[in-house]
């Protein structure tokens, strides 16, 4: 498909007749992040990438034979993006079944996307729990490619346990690489062999104490999670505006026809996933 | 000009003879939009569903795959196909799918298809059901949206003005048949249900979210249905897949926002868990949340969701309630 702006009322995307018809593609790479989740790495049948998303965008992967549903990409690649899945019920257990070199079926990229022009010249702040990095995670991976761009990153990222921490390879030995960029892990419960912090993400982004002043903050997880790190970022001084989530919804079209995704006069598909915590203000509470 | 009332059937027959004509047409007591195949068409009363199906089946294959070959196939076809009898209510509701399928960003594909071929000959109503209120939603009985052809009943039969140049191609068809020295003139019909609704009703309701009277409103509700299967406007769809071994075909078809699982996510959370949710959801988009992105209701008075609910529930009836709310 195209990587055109979408949310252009105006636009009228002329690259594929029909943006309902998935392409046929093969999964490449398998990785096991934890237990229960795992990154597809997914190309075109002719070695290409399926599409050039944004970071934050959705796209709607379908397992032939079995159904579809809308995952956020996670990375992409010269010629590949993935998404990284938590086994959550048929269609995710059927994911997990999987082996590289299967063909899988993917449209997209879907919905609007996060602010990365907004957050030039600015310090971010990502904060994520459990899956809900794998977003995140997309974000990230932009500001460290374009990183004379963003000033200092922090991540700040929590799970169950350590088993249960996603993208280790990036969180232990990728991202603390990185320069001027900060790794703060956390695990909910002490465990034998983990000498980091043991704290549930709210309370050890309260330990942090980040200052507001020209920083922007990316928080995916747990809608629990989410309500109890923002209370503890608006303490800190920081304003809604300046606070950036993703919503999930059940969708089918991705498209903004087939009704379903709505929150008041809003698509999560098609003008989300994205929004600011004051955005979301705005919005009916139906989330 | 005008049509003669003995010559509508020849003229139907003109247009049948080259493409698909649906009509409607009395079939077991009711009122349907069917393919026209010579006869009588019944002019009197609302069809008893909209002809939505023309341009949105009730299921529809999308594209057919073979998992082991990697092949994906798109099942497209549409045919040219001229709707005749359309009144100005369920023409105005093509017009607010048309919002939907075609813009914001991407046309529907099986949409686009089957509208590109659709001319609309549209017949004016000069008598209105009990049940309708298509004024009260700012649509004009005898003048109808998206009319390729107007037509209006009169004296003796029927007036005839092509609006676009589709509707031109089809009024040369009926050259022959016509009185063009005609001056007949449709009368001006008023809906026999009037609701008053205020300027900027739909701030109102996007404000009274919260309010109480939704427990009220809702509490009659069954869960059926029923309202959205009849309605031209209800566009929500489901897509699925049918598999057979190593093939399949994907296929959509209505769904309803008035169904439990329509919203509910893989891990089981539900953010409109109960009828109360639902049936919010479904008046505040007919009256409120298209209204805030399209600037038009999405509701379009036809008032089958009146005639048709078991329950009895009444949208023009929930609109007065809303009113009052201070
Ligand atoms: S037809 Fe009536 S009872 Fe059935 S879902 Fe609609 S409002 Fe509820
Ligand atoms: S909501 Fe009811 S009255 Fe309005 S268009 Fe739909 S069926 Fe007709
Ligand atoms: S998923 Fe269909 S409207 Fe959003």
């Amino acid at each position: 498909m195209c990587d055109h702006n979408h949310n252009d009322p105006n636009h009228v995307c002329t690259c594929s007749d029909n943006p309902l018809v998935p392409q046929v593609c093969k999964v490449i790479k398998i990785t096991a992040e934890t237990p229960d989740v795992k990154t597809f790495r997914i190309q075109t049948l002719d070695g290409k990438k399926p599409f050039a998303p944004m970071p934050g965008q959705l796209a709607m992967i379908s397992l032939l034979g079995v159904g579809e549903a809308m995952f956020s990409i996670t990375a992409q690649g010269e010629d590949w993006i993935e998404s990284s899945i938590k086994r959550t019920g048929m269609l995710t257990d059927a994911l997990h079944e999987m082996t590289e070199g299967q063909t899988i079926a993917v449209r997209g990229p879907y919905g609007n996307h996060f602010p990365v022009d907004d957050c030039k010249g600015k310090d971010i702040l990502f904060i994520g729990g459990g899956i809900g990095l794998a977003p995140v995670r997309s974000f990230i991976r932009y500001a460290i490619e374009h990183r004379e761009d963003y000033g200092h990153l922090d991540v700040l990222y929590g799970s169950r346990s350590s088993a249960d921490l996603v993208f280790k390879d990036d969180l232990f030995e990728n991202w603390p690489k990185v320069e001027d960029l900060d790794v703060h892990l956390t695990i909910d419960r002490p465990e034998e062999g983990w000498n980091g912090s043991v704290a549930f993400v709210p309370a050890f982004l309260e330990q942090k104490a980040f200052d507001p002043a020209g920083k922007k903050v990316v928080l995916c997880g747990p809608p629990i999670m989410i309500k109890f790190c923002l209370q503890s970022l608006l303490k800190m001084g920081f304003s809604k505006e300046n606070v950036i989530t993703t919503l999930e919804m059940r969708m089918k079209c991705g498209i903004g026809k087939c009704g379903r995704c709505n929150i008041g006069s809003k698509y999560v598909c098609l003008d989300g996933p994205v929004f600011t915590m004051s955005e979301l203000d705005e919005l009916p509470d139906e989330k | 000009m005008l049509l003669p009332k003995e010559k509508l059937s020849e003229a139907l027959g003109a247009l049948a003879a080259e493409a698909n004509v649906i009509a409607p047409v009395k079939w077991e007591g009711d009122v349907f939009f069917m393919p026209y195949k010579g006869g009588d068409v019944c002019l009197e009363g609302n069809g008893k569903l909209p002809p939505k199906d023309v341009l949105f089946p009730k299921t529809e294959k999308m594209y057919s795959y073979s998992i082991a070959k990697g092949t994906m196939t798109e099942h497209n076809d549409a045919a040219a196909t001229i709707l005749f009898g359309v009144r100005s209510c369920d023409a105005a509701s093509i017009e607010r799918l048309d919002k939907v399928f075609l813009e914001q960003g991407y046309k529907d594909g099986f949409y686009s298809a089957k509208r590109e071929g659709l001319a609309v000959i549209a017949m004016g109503c000069d008598k209105p059901m009990a049940t309708c209120f298509c004024t009260s939603m700012g649509i004009d009985p005898m003048k109808a949206e998206v009319a390729d052809v107007q037509m209006c009943p009169v004296e003796g039969g029927f007036t005839v003005e092509a609006v676009t140049e589709k509707g031109k191609e089809i009024v040369k068809k009926w050259d022959s048949l016509l009185d063009k020295k005609s001056k007949a003139k449709p009368a001006k019909v008023e809906c026999s249900l009037n609701i008053n609704v205020p300027e900027d009703f739909e701030k109102k309701l996007m404000d009274m979210f919260e309010s109480p009277i939704w427990d009220d409103v809702t509490k009659a509700c069954l869960g059926c249905a029923c309202c959205t299967y009849v309605c031209p406007t209800c566009y929500c769809f489901d897509i699925n897949q049918d598999v057979h071994g190593d093939e399949g075909t994907a296929f959509r078809c209505w769904d309803s926002c008035m169904f439990s699982d329509y919203t509910r996510m893989a891990g089981g959370h539900n953010p409109r868990p109960s009828k109360k949710e639902r049936l919010r959801n479904r008046y505040l988009h007919k009256l409120a949340y298209y209204k805030d992105r399209h600037g038009k209701y999405l509701c379009v008075g036809c008032g089958r969701c009146i005639a048709n609910c078991p329950a009895h529930l009444d949208i023009t009836a929930f609109a007065e309630k809303a009113m009052e709310v201070e």
